[in-house]
């Protein structure tokens, strides 16, 4: 008997685990359930013998419907949008094994107030200062109120409380002394703005997130969950910024690099203790609802100067790109992987990593991530044989297949995987493969080409350095985790104080 | 300063460009400080300003970079347009469809460095400093011949053949700020290796070293750790940091500001003194710093400059022509002699590659001594 598996979501990160999984020694049929048509998933699809269908996979009774008549046995989503919509409750309520988290286990991702305050109360370390609020004018009171307010209120990230697609995040920070007067104006502005966009979507309370601005190199851990032990996959360094020197807005990541089991600029130490800082946070969620949780998890990490390893976000599912990496560095086969999830062995599993650094560089249309409409419709061409010639692998993304053609929806269309023995090696030849793809109409296909150059790794190694020296200078004088501030009035202040009174009042 | 108001690029006087706030409405800006009004350009919909000079003149140059700018692909328009044009140059121009573009010439004579702010898009200044005063996180260089190219909808990079090296040394000798990283290399830590040099080929016996503010005291640093000899300040100035509108009135300005320089008495009183100075141009000031000192009390005066002898053979024009080179005319006895000092040594311009620590420099305005 074949095993029966579906998949929810039609990206880039879809695609990869699609190819993994048609890619297994096991004997299984693939089925896909995603909102576009995407060539590589269907093509994944096909080799299984599997059925591909275009539907709303934030649909729950749709899904479900799917998930039925194909008689499915194990279901495996993707993306966060139908984890928030209650797809993994009606799959589970049906008796059909997901790996991917319940709704109220993936709140670790949809409210960042939650999870926030989840890890206060739970006093899971790696954690920012942080204040949400209702509404615009809640946030504003607030900032307006300067005087009396802590000094880290100075330097802040403005979010939106909700996973709003990678959108929204600002920084504002007061070393920015020739632009002092508009940044209060720009704080203003830009809560406004969030206030609503967050309400757009309707089923958050809080909107608006306010968090300590920090500094230091970023990276995810993955993870996966079977609701008693949680397993990571090696490091990987996704890199938000839109253009070539970290320059623009914030995408959903337009590349990602791994090189083994770490990454150039992380110690062993660091990465076990984010796999800590995840792994106490599932747990700390599953102990808040009473519910296991089985799926992928991650969390956006920083190593930064007052906590060390550092929580950023939390996911829950793979990162996109960074789950493209995830599955070309995994040795271990993918259906064995899931099954292990839900069966709830993964702590039996042996997880295998190849050594290879993987690169992985998003190719998004020009006009992405903030003019969609002129990023959509237009036509994909691939020159197959740049691509093998290279050993490169492409993973298609925003796109819609129709009358044998691939067209943009605007979004990052594609993300090109090369894979070598170290990151520079890899990161070249990715990049002589995304030339390899462009836009049949003439319009522009970006991609950055500073993913994981010798030049980015040895940058982040230096900022890692200096973080480094400074969290352990902390660390030694018993001074981890902790921002004095004096306040006139008030005296010495530890605004940490302030926020676990917070969270322990509710 | 110009900005893009809108659809229009306004001028704005110099003054303004101490409170950007009052224009830019969250569109775009060029500035430029060092230039002067001569290096400003207005073609059609582009203002551009630029540094250096290119082969075929600035309002040639600024008229194909306007018709590259608003072409289909400008990043790479505007790479064809450096790399035929020959020169030594470095510009940011700024178009009416909110276009930013920067570059350098093929051989890197100027730097440019690229600041990032938040998820913000970004800047370019000839100098790392600017963009981290103004709050940008500095990201690294624009490379010779490398086009930067900023829009309201991406970043693009374009490079054009580059030729050989002809990065220029005076910015690490004079012109940059000591708290800038140009190319990767940190100006203080070459002016540190300038003055360490400098005490290895030209040792004195005094009592204390001192530089003349503000470019010359990482020099006098190095000098005072390599000899071993105290390093003290010497001087207090009245006005500031000395950098203003073109560097070649800078230059001749300069005399007339370091007079303001005035002296710490107590430092140099009855002492045998190292004074250490960048450059010498026609040794106003070095003459009238000499004399100064002596009136607090300085005895011997070792005076040691932190380059070779200047030539006037600058092809940016940023050193006076030969014959306003006290330098290229006079022997260092003779110089010591007019400038009142008990000696005077230049650093050798082998000395000079060496602090550089790398090839590619343009050394033409230094004469070579064996």
């Amino acid at each position: 008997m074949k095993l029966t598996i579906m998949g929810i979501g039609g990206g880039s990160r879809e695609n990869a685990i699609a190819e993994a999984l048609a890619s297994s020694s096991r004997d299984v049929r693939i089925f896909w359930i995603s909102e576009n048509a995407n060539p590589g998933i269907r093509s994944a699809v096909e080799r299984t013998g599997g059925e591909y269908a275009i539907a709303d996979t934030t649909d729950v009774e749709a899904v479900a419907r799917l998930a039925r008549s194909w008689r499915i046995e194990l279901a495996v989503v993707g993306p966060e949008e139908p984890l928030f919509r209650g797809v993994a409750d009606e799959l589970d309520r049906l008796g059909i094994a997901v790996v991917g988290a319940r709704k109220e286990l993936a709140v670790l991702e949809m409210s960042k107030a939650a999870m926030r305050r989840i890890q206060w109360s739970h006093g899971i370390p790696g954690r920012l200062l942080f204040r949400a609020y209702r509404s615009y004018a809640d946030a504003i009171a607030d900032i307006e109120a300067q005087p009396d307010a802590p000094t880290w209120t100075q330097n802040v990230v403005l979010k939106p409380a909700r996973q709003a697609g990678g959108k929204g995040v600002k920084v504002i920070e007061d070393r920015q002394a020739y632009l002092h007067g508009e940044k209060a104006a720009f704080k203003v502005k830009h809560a406004e703005w969030l206030d609503g966009y967050v309400a757009g979507y309707g089923d958050l309370g809080e909107r608006i997130l306010v968090e300590e601005k920090v500094w230091g190199p970023e990276y995810t851990v993955q993870c996966i969950s079977d609701g008693h032990s949680v397993r990571c996959f090696p490091p990987v360094q996704d890199n938000k910024h839109a253009f070539d020197f970290g320059m623009g807005p914030e995408t959903g990541g337009m590349g990602s690099y791994s090189s083994g089991r770490l990454l150039p600029f992380l110690t062993g130490a660091e990465y076990d203790r984010s796999v800590e800082i995840v792994t106490s946070m599932v747990k700390a969620i599953e102990a808040e609802t009473g519910l296991r949780y089985v799926g992928f998890v991650a969390g956006q990490m920083m190593l930064t100067e007052v906590e060390g390893p550092t929580l950023i976000e939390m996911y829950a599912r793979l990162g996109d790109p960074e789950g493209v990496n995830a599955m070309a560095s995994m040795v271990t086969d993918p259906v064995d992987l899931l099954e292990s999830a839900i069966e709830g062995r993964l702590d039996g599993l042996r997880m295998e990593f190849s050594d290879d650094a993987t690169v992985v560089e998003a190719l998004a249309p020009r006009g992405y991530p903030e003019y969609r409409d002129l990023a959509a419709g237009h036509p994909v061409s691939v020159d197959r044989e740049a691509l093998s010639r290279e050993g490169c692998r492409i993973y298609w993304g925003s796109v819609h297949e129709e009358g044998g053609s691939v067209v943009t929806r605007g979004s990052r269309a594609a993300e090109i995987l090369a894979t070598g023995a170290d990151p520079p090696g890899a990161s070249a030849r990715a990049n002589r493969c995304a030339g390899a793809v462009s836009l049949a109409d003439g319009w522009r296909l970006m991609h950055r080409n500073d993913i994981a150059s010798a030049d980015m790794i040895s940058r982040a190694v230096r900022t890692a350095e200096r973080v480094r020296a400074l969290y352990r200078y902390r660390a030694e004088r018993g001074i981890l985790g902790r921002r004095l501030d004096w306040i006139p009035g008030r005296g010495l202040v530890d605004p940490a104080d302030d926020i676990m009174r917070e969270v322990t009042a509710l | 300063m110009a900005v893009l108001d809108g659809s229009e690029i306004r001028r704005a006087p110099a003054g303004d460009a101490d409170d950007p706030a009052d224009g830019l409405p969250g569109h775009a800006g060029i500035g430029a400080v060092v230039s002067g009004d001569d290096s400003w350009f207005d073609v059609g919909g582009v203002a551009l300003a630029g540094d250096g000079v290119p082969d075929v003149g600035w309002p040639e140059f600024a008229a194909a970079v306007e018709v590259a700018m608003s072409s289909r692909d400008p990043a790479s328009a505007i790479a064809d347009v450096v790399g035929r044009t020959g020169g030594h140059y470095s510009f940011v121009a700024l178009s009416r469809d909110g276009i930013l573009a920067a570059a350098r010439d093929p051989g890197g004579s100027l730097p440019l460095e690229v600041g990032s702010m938040g998820f913000d898009m970004g800047a370019v200044a000839s100098e790392s400093a600017a963009l981290e005063v103004m709050g940008f996180e500095h990201v690294g260089p624009i490379r010779p011949g490398e086009v930067l190219v900023m829009d309201p909808l991406a970043v693009e990079r374009a490079t054009a053949i580059p030729r050989d090296g002809s990065r220029c040394s005076f910015e690490y000798v004079y012109n940059a700020r000591h708290d800038s990283v140009m190319d990767g290399m940190s100006v203080y830590a070459v002016r540190e290796r300038i003055g360490e040099l400098l005490a290895e080929e030209a040792p004195a016996d005094a009592d204390v070293v001192v530089g003349i503010p503000e470019t010359s005291l990482p020099v006098a640093a190095g000098y005072s750790r390599r000899s071993g000899i105290p390093m003290a300040l010497g001087f207090v100035s009245s006005v500031g940091r000395v950098r203003t509108a073109g560097l070649q009135s800078a230059l001749d300005r300069i005399a007339g500001v370091q007079l303001k320089l005035n002296v710490i008495g107590s430092s140099v009183d009855g002492r045998d003194v190292v004074l250490v100075d960048d450059s010498v141009v026609r040794g106003t000031t070095l003459r009238n710093v000499v004399w100064n000192m002596r009136r607090k009390g300085a005895r011997m005066i070792h005076v040691r400059i932190g380059s070779p002898q200047l030539t006037g053979d600058c092809p940016l024009r940023r050193v006076p022509p030969r014959d306003e080179l006290i330098s290229s005319n006079l022997s260092e006895d003779e110089i010591a002699a007019v400038v009142g000092a008990d000696s005077i040594r230049f650093l050798s311009s082998d000395g000079l590659r060496a602090a550089l620590g790398a090839d590619g420099f343009c050394t033409m305005c230094w004469r070579d001594r064996p």
